[in-house]
């Protein structure tokens, strides 16, 4: 090549790559799933440490996505009475039950007008591949408020494709506000004890101050009814780290 | 005798039930938990002590996240009735207490009540109190047998120390 002037250019290294450590982040969104952490009460810790080594083992073989109440899953369970031997069901995940191996997560959808609920049980073996689609979470940790709303707020399209999601995003919460049936409901969701903040009540202002006589502002300050789970999740977490590296 | 054994099983059920309802079982150990807080050694029955027990130990691992916490300023002003307690609480109570780690309460039972009831009661203490001791530690009567041994021995030792 020549230059303008001549001379031959001055060797101008490429730049160099910019490496963004994306280790950092990683430790700091550390989940750990729901049942692995044992309610209150006076059992022995032995029988929760061996479900967590036969929970352990499950995962192993088979990969339990991470994902909380607002997903929308798809789970193939094995099904004899099928052709292909499995069923496939698409819904959004509107509770998360139960502890230890028993541990649930209830999946909702609306199939022709008919609104289908279906419990499956995170560590049974009939369940083949649990595929997490859309990753959303919402403002109350129970959806079951769904039953009672418009039927739109409960369909998902069963040949959805997944979402494609970032690693190390914050997972987006939804703030949409549901639309209600008109009442009767299943439950008195407008009760404070349900404390449900994605709903948008339709109601009398009468009706709304009418339900906050069942509040119980004690509650809040009531100190012996909290549960500190920091310590406990941190031993666990702990443990799972060290098992799930051998 | 066991008139039901019914009566006695509470499937797990921890909270006594004080006053006419939750919110008034809350203010009355509400009224012990501030009580305690102002004079440091109260004699109540002794389930009420027992329950206020709890609340109490909470209530200074409130007090020792520090007053700049919105949660613990929240707790400690429901909590205390009297306001000048707060104060107490986050400069006395939680400097005091900020090298242990738990039970800063001393219960201990006393004589039933005189009045009609015949009631079970208690004296709750928060440790290190200025006020005197209850229980003064005894040392054991130099005439037991392992004393008058250990004291034979240490003679012994001296005699050969001193020859």
């Amino acid at each position: 090549r020549v230059s303008s002037d001549g001379k031959t250019p001055k060797f101008q290294p490429p730049p160099k790559p910019v490496i963004i450590d994306r280790k950092t982040k990683k430790e700091e969104s550390r989940f750990l799933s729901p049942e692995f952490i044992p309610p209150r009460g006076r059992k022995d810790p032995l029988k929760y440490y061996i479900e967590r080594k036969d929970m352990i083992q499950r995962r192993k073989v088979f990969n339990i996505p991470e994902f909380y109440v607002g997903h929308i899953l798809a789970v193939t369970t094995a099904n004899p009475l099928a052709s292909d031997k499995s069923s496939r069901f698409v819904g959004i995940c509107i509770q998360r039950g139960g502890t230890g191996l028993g541990a649930t997560f209830v999946l909702r959808n609306v199939i022709e007008d008919q609104g289908v609920e279906i419990c499956y049980e995170l560590y049974s073996p009939r369940i083949q591949a649990i595929e997490v689609l859309k990753l959303e979470k919402r403002l109350d940790e129970n959806l079951m408020y769904l039953r009672d709303a418009l039927p739109e707020y409960s369909t998902v399209d069963v040949n959805m494709k997944p979402v494609p999601r970032m690693d190390n995003e914050e997972i987006p919460v939804n703030k949409v506000q549901v639309r209600m049936k008109p009442k009767p409901w299943s439950k008195r969701w407008e009760r404070p004890k349900y404390n449900i903040k994605g709903i948008k009540f339709e109601l009398p202002e009468h009706k709304m101050q009418a339900a906050q006589k069942w509040s119980q502002p004690w509650l809040e300050f009531d100190m012996l009814r909290e549960y500190d789970t920091s310590k406990i999740e941190e031993k666990i977490r702990k443990e799972l780290s060290e098992e799930l590296e051998k | 005798m066991r008139l039901s054994v019914a009566a006695a099983i509470s499937h797990g059920r921890v909270y006594r039930r004080f006053g006419l309802s939750p919110r008034s079982r809350l203010d009355l150990l509400r009224n012990l938990v501030t009580a305690l807080v102002r004079y440091e050694r109260i004699e109540t029955p002794w389930a009420r002590a027992d329950e206020m027990r709890g609340y109490a130990e909470r209530l200074i691992d409130y007090a020792k996240r520090g007053d700049k916490d919105e949660r613990a300023m929240r707790m400690a002003d429901f909590w205390l009735t009297e306001k000048d307690l707060i104060h107490k609480l986050f400069k006395v109570l939680a400097p005091r207490f900020q090298p242990h780690a738990g039970s800063y309460t001393r219960l201990l039972q006393i004589p039933n009540r005189d009045g009609l009831d015949r009631a079970k009661m208690a004296v709750i203490e928060l440790k290190g109190n200025p006020l005197p001791p209850l229980v003064r530690p005894r040392r054991d009567s130099d005439r037991t047998l392992l004393n008058q041994l250990l004291k034979g021995y240490r003679q012994d030792a001296q005699r050969a120390r001193g020859t």
